[in-house]
């Protein structure tokens, strides 16, 4: 089922070769990835998934390996020669090849942990992101991913959330601050304001306790903030079909809308990937230095604001003892590590560390888009990929987290949430899962 | 009697001129397809500090350390063994009298030195030669990644250093023509070849080797610099 459905071209299949081969004109760090590696094996140690995996396909170096071959068979004297005589697997892809790629690749969360235990250097994350987006364009992304990606065309966010809808919404949740709080916290949309705030489309519709926390923390501490219905979304699945395209034209609505709304800040939720694009792939790279807006996470600013003493928190209102989770895409690609501690201590007292964390913490197993893979597609061996997520590329988390001892695992990324929720639910563990602002809200005190 | 001709003579031509317009052209390559910056965080605050920690790495393997341990203790045996012999066999080219005379070795002396660090060198570095290939044949998640490329550079290395062993302790083996033959070779002129059988056989498989390097994964030598300037960048 899924993608055997399609047949693959000869055209289609020369394309991937081609795209391949076209590695010789760069980027230079992916010419390094194929010309370097010792095979060492370290990688596969440290992979999350390899260490779960009984099969022999979610090894990175493997899984590079299949680029390495095509590459290769084209490039040296010695592989040439070898090729020749049999010595070496060559090019020669086929349609199955492919479809055991679009399995391959979407078994590697692109968490990036093997980049920092090897030895040379190497970052499979890049390399998996570059056969994803060959297999993108031969259109076999997984089909729930690239509908998503479809949506945003179409919509400007992956929820297909038109802005009527938006501001609707906002409206709602207004409703839902005030009978909480009993306080007139606004949600504003399209205005304005010093602060421009976008977060996971998905989030704020399936758990908008985070953004009625943010919300709340904005009132608390005066932060003149709005939404915005044309950049209501701050998910960039370009990042995990590896649609370059895709991500700048996303990256732009963003843009579009601060300097619209002649914001200081652009500020990016909780949200692991979208703070990653919108900081070290998209602003200024894509939109020059001079852009008159800041762009920052609501946890620097959050953080700050807590360090100012410019909101008053009550911790005992979050009495759990409360473990954190590093999404890898603050951790190890964007350096966002103790803003969010800090954030967190203010508004829970009883604070565990999970072991290891911060760079070296471990991926939920959901990371590059695999959260919202659930069905049949782009899983070896096993019925369904939510069942892959349960049972081998969430395992390592589950563990550490059992090791905590934690009630609450605060997790500042909506796929991180889904995955980890899920694992809890899964595996019968009585822990909850949810954001760092949630927290927030729940802790918040408002002064008169 | 030719054959000693071809391996001290001709070949050495023709593994230079391959090295050299290999590794042009490898790093030719990297150049010019543009530096790239994929930060992994967290990263040193300057290019100063960033190149202190990707030296300090290349010379502690201190990823390995942390994430392979058994594996850490193989191959930096391995390098640092090897990166001794390589500025040992210096002393073949360059003689070093002017140094051993300041440092206050005699001349003997510092032969017998260097046969001592040079032998010991030499065992090592088979041990962990001979470690690295077994690891790779017994150990499922590295022998599924690897391929023919893998078994020829350690079997390369491993006829090299074997090679290299007998020479050291087979027989009494004279210095002296090797010491003559070389420096002449370096400044092309060649005097007498040296007839060793050992020698030769480790004259020969070393030239395959450096050969070798531009066109294997061996190439990591210089690679890994591109490869964690990428990541470290700030």
């Amino acid at each position: 089922m899924g993608l055997q459905s399609k047949m693959l071209q000869q055209a289609e299949l020369d394309k991937a070769i081609e795209a391949v081969k076209a590695i010789r004109n760069g980027p230079m760090v992916l010419q390094l990835y194929m010309d370097i590696c010792t095979k060492c094996g370290t990688c596969a140690r440290q992979c999350h998934v390899s260490q779960s995996d009984p099969d022999c396909y979610a090894n990175p170096a493997m899984r590079s390996d299949r680029l390495r071959r095509i590459y290769n068979a084209e490039r040296s004297v010695l592989k040439k020669v070898l090729w020749s005589v049999g010595l070496v697997n060559g090019n020669g892809l086929t349609a199955r090849d492919l479809q055991a790629w679009a399995k391959d690749f979407y078994s590697c969360s692109g968490c990036r942990r093997c980049a920092k235990f090897c030895p040379l250097g190497i970052d499979n994350s890049v390399i998996t992101r570059k056969a994803r987006s060959i297999l993108h364009s031969i259109g076999l992304t997984p089909r729930k991913i690239s509908k998503i990606q479809q949506s945003d065309d179409r919509f400007g966010n992956g929820e297909g959330i038109s802005p009527p809808t938006a501001v609707e919404i906002a409206d709602f949740l207004e409703g839902e601050l005030v009978e909480q709080y009993g306080v007139a916290i606004k949600v504003p949309i399209d205005r304005k304001a010093d602060v421009l705030f976008v977060t996971s489309g998905g989030e704020i519709l399936s758990y908008p306790e985070t953004l009625m926390g943010c919300a709340a923390f904005f009132h608390a501490a005066g932060i003149d903030w709005t939404l915005s219905s044309y950049a209501f979304d701050a998910a960039n699945f370009g990042l995990f079909t590896g649609d370059d395209a895709h991500m700048k034209e996303k990256n732009r609505r963003l843009h579009e809308a601060s300097m619209n709304l002649g914001v200081e800040k652009l500020v990016i939720g909780e949200c692991g990937h979208a703070y990653r694009v919108a900081t070290q792939i998209g602003g200024a790279n894509y939109w020059g230095k001079d852009i008159p807006y800041q762009i920052t996470s609501i946890f620097v600013l959050a953080a700050e604001v807590i360090r100012k003493k410019g909101v008053k928190l009550d911790s005992s209102q979050n009495p759990m003892a409360v473990t954190y989770h590093d999404p890898c895409n603050y951790a190890r690609s964007t350096g966002l590590t103790e803003e969010p501690r800090e954030v967190l201590r203010a508004c829970a007292g009883n604070f565990l560390e999970m072991t290891p964390n911060r760079d070296y913490n471990w991926c939920c197993g959901a990371g590059g888009g695999l959260a919202v893979l659930d069905g049949g597609e782009g899983v070896h061996g096993m019925d369904s990929f939510h069942k892959y997520r349960m049972t081998c590329t969430g395992k390592k988390k589950l563990e550490q987290i059992d090791q905590t001892g934690a009630a609450y695992v605060a997790a500042p990324c909506f796929n991180c949430k889904r995955q980890i929720g899920q694992l809890m639910e899964y595996h019968r563990r009585e822990v909850a899962v949810g954001s760092v602002f949630e927290l927030v809200g729940k802790a918040i005190v408002f002064r008169g | 009697m030719y054959v000693a001709k071809f391996i001290c003579i001709l070949m050495p031509c023709v593994t230079v001129a391959v090295f050299v317009a290999g590794m042009v052209g490898r790093l030719r390559n990297w150049n010019r397809a543009g530096a790239a910056r994929i930060p992994l965080f967290p990263t040193p605050a300057t290019p100063w500090q960033m190149w202190k920690r990707i030296l300090v790495e290349s010379l502690t393997f201190g990823q390995l350390c942390d994430g392979n341990r058994s594996l850490w203790i193989g191959t930096w045996a391995f390098h640092l063994f090897l990166f001794m012999v390589l500025i040992g066999h210096t002393m073949l080219i360059t003689d070093l009298n002017t140094l051993w005379k300041n440092l206050g070795f005699e001349y003997g002396r510092a032969d017998r030195i260097g046969a001592a660090i040079g032998g010991t060198a030499g065992l090592v570095l088979l041990v962990a030669a001979i470690y690295l290939l077994t690891r790779r044949l017994s150990s499922a998640r590295v022998r599924e990644i690897s391929s023919l490329e893998d078994y020829v550079s350690i079997a390369l290395i491993l006829a090299v250093v074997i090679s290299g062993d007998l020479m050291r302790f087979s027989s009494y083996f004279d210095t002296a023509p090797v010491r003559e033959f070389f420096p002449g070779l370096v400044g092309l002129q060649i005097t007498a070849i040296p007839h060793n059988r050992f020698l030769l056989i480790h004259l020969f498989f070393a030239q395959v080797l450096i050969m070798y390097v531009p066109f294997s994964k061996l190439v990591h030598i210089p690679g890994v610099f591109y490869t964690k300037s990428a990541l470290y960048r700030c």
